[in-house]
């Protein structure tokens, strides 16, 4: 009776131990990555609110709650996905244009000494001054509106796709070319056939880059020099003094920006398979 | 043969520099638009004058203030993910979840809790330092030999004696990467932030190259002092991270492919 009672109370006491025994799916749920994920976030929010709780002041920082409660808001209203969608579209035409001058230019220099020494200078020496660096002059020049995160964006995408693409080119094997030349195809059937393909994760790399560099400058571009988008959202509930949705945008940020990076990796396993483990140096 | 290449490079840089010289010649309102023999003058007399150098200076200070407090909380935490599997199985969803969200975006919310001053642009420097100096020191302990670690073990090191004498040696390397990329993207994000902070408050005397770039464009309207502090902040960037690798090529001459 008394051992029966024991035995009961310690395999109370072991209750996730015996879930995990009845229901082997259960067991696995907990100790799954996700449970892992759940319970560390869970555990950020916590310190969180009693942060906020103990700051008392909802303008400074204020309680997960209420940033849940605003977002929720924005979302309904559409303001978020306003501000997305001007920012976004800002980026996807400053990728655009980065790609369409820097894959040519990259190929170029890659397949022509000539081009390479001629221009790699240039490329050298604007590639130390950083996009942001440019925001004075551009606001200057471009005044408040999209060209100016449009500029921003598109010279900060330039440099790794055209670098990634310079570099992708020249590892190209030289064998491959010297053999399709043989075969007597013609220089733009070796360029599309050989040298683009063999290229190509190497480029992927470089646009992947590229998004990253993109969302930090969209966000430092609009914050000083647009009147809409993402970046100005954040800046203008600061000045409202409204934290909660400042926190809001800045979630939305980093959500789109990790979605862009997986997209980009993505396109990176479909398109070029052979080639992972490529530049996912951290 | 090489002085024919040397002698090519410098065509298209000349010539660029040229023609903007020219177009700035035939631009209508010449004293605005900046051209080049204009930028060296006032290069030279923003040099002589101290304003340049001390406002890189104050720049500087802050990137160091933010990148070794941050750089040493990443290192130790780093070291203690890289080493222990249940402190880094807990704490990476919380490292991954604030990764993605770009320093700058932090701005508004830093000069909410800490003013227009000095500290919230170190607390944007130090967030942009935190992620490469973690991430690399994490990667950089995993990387380690396992042999080595348990050969040690197998002498009877313990833990701690293991982490100083085997681990951190071994990830040395990374974790030197680690710093570069960090200290890279702190010079980023602190032209931004003094940027920023300075549209944002008004231009608040807070000093620093960012600060002064927009005191140019907002209020003097010295575009060729823009100009002359765009070139400083890029020899800045230059300088930092040709300077790290060359450290790290004389102090960690084993390591000569790590990273990128």
């Amino acid at each position: 009776m008394r051992k029966a009672t024991v035995a009961r109370m310690s395999e109370r006491i072991a209750v996730p131990a015996l879930a995990a025994r009845s229901w082997p799916w259960l067991g696995r749920l907990l100790g799954s990555g996700a449970a892992v994920y759940v319970r560390s976030i869970l555990g950020l929010l916590l310190v969180w609110h009693l942060a906020a709780l103990s700051i008392g002041n909802h303008a400074i920082l204020p309680t997960p709650w209420l940033v849940a409660q605003d977002l929720y808001r924005l979302l309904l209203n559409g303001e978020i996905f306003d501000a997305a969608g001007t920012s976004l579209w800002r980026l996807a035409l400053s990728f655009v244009i980065a790609a369409v001058v820097g894959l040519p230019l990259g190929i170029l220099m890659g397949l022509s000494r000539l081009a390479d020494d001629l221009i790699d200078p240039v490329v050298e020496l604007l590639r130390p001054i950083s996009g942001i660096a440019w925001l004075p002059l551009a606001l200057f020049i471009f005044g408040v509106g999209n060209e100016l995160p449009i500029f921003i964006m598109t010279y900060v995408a330039l440099f790794p796709i055209l670098l990634n693409t310079l570099s992708g080119v020249r590892q190209t094997d030289p064998t491959l070319i010297r053999a399709a030349q043989t075969m007597g195809v013609g220089r733009w059937v070796v360029v599309r056939q050989v040298v683009l393909p063999a290229a190509l994760p190497s480029v992927l790399v470089g646009m992947r880059l590229a998004g990253g560099a993109c969302w930090s400058a969209l966000v430092a571009a609009e914050l000083v020099g647009a009147p809409s988008g993402l970046g100005f959202a954040i800046e203008w509930y600061r000045q409202l003094l409204m934290t909660p949705k400042v926190i809001a945008f800045i979630a939305v940020i980093a959500l789109l920006g990790y979605l862009t990076d997986r997209g980009l990796r993505y396109l990176q396993r479909r398109l070029t398979p052979w080639a992972t483990g490529i530049g996912d140096v951290p | 043969m090489s002085y024919a290449v040397s002698a090519r490079s410098f065509i298209l840089p000349l010539l660029l520099i040229a023609l903007w010289q020219v177009w700035g010649g035939f631009a209508p309102e010449r004293s605005r638009v900046p051209v080049p023999v204009g930028v060296l003058a006032e290069a030279g007399a923003m040099i002589t004058s101290g304003e340049l150098p001390s406002a890189l200076v104050e720049s500087l200070g802050r990137v160091g203030l933010g990148f070794f407090s941050a750089g040493s909380v990443a290192l130790l935490l780093g070291l203690i993910m890289g080493f222990a599997r249940t402190v880094e199985r807990n704490l990476d969803p919380i490292v991954e979840t604030f990764r993605p969200i770009a320093p700058i975006a932090l701005l508004p919310l830093a000069i909410l809790w800490f003013g227009t001053g000095t500290p919230a642009s170190v607390f944007v420097v130090g967030y942009a330092a935190f992620f490469p100096m973690i991430v690399n020191t994490i990667h950089g302990v995993k990387g380690v030999d396992r042999r080595m670690v348990q050969a040690a073990q197998t002498m009877g090191l313990s833990r701690s004696k293991i982490l100083w004498a085997v681990v951190v040696p071994a990830a040395l390397p990374a974790i030197f990467v680690g710093a570069r990329l960090a200290m890279g993207s702190s010079w980023l994000s602190i032209v931004a932030a003094e940027l920023a902070v300075g549209s944002r408050s008004g231009g608040g005397g807070t000093g620093g190259v960012g600060q002064m770039m927009f005191v140019f464009y907002a209020y003097e309207i010295r575009l060729e002092g823009i100009v002359v502090c765009m070139i400083s902040v890029g020899v800045v960037a230059l300088v930092i991270d040709r300077g790290l690798r060359w450290v790290q090529r004389w102090a960690m001459p084993w390591a000569r492919e790590v990273g990128r």
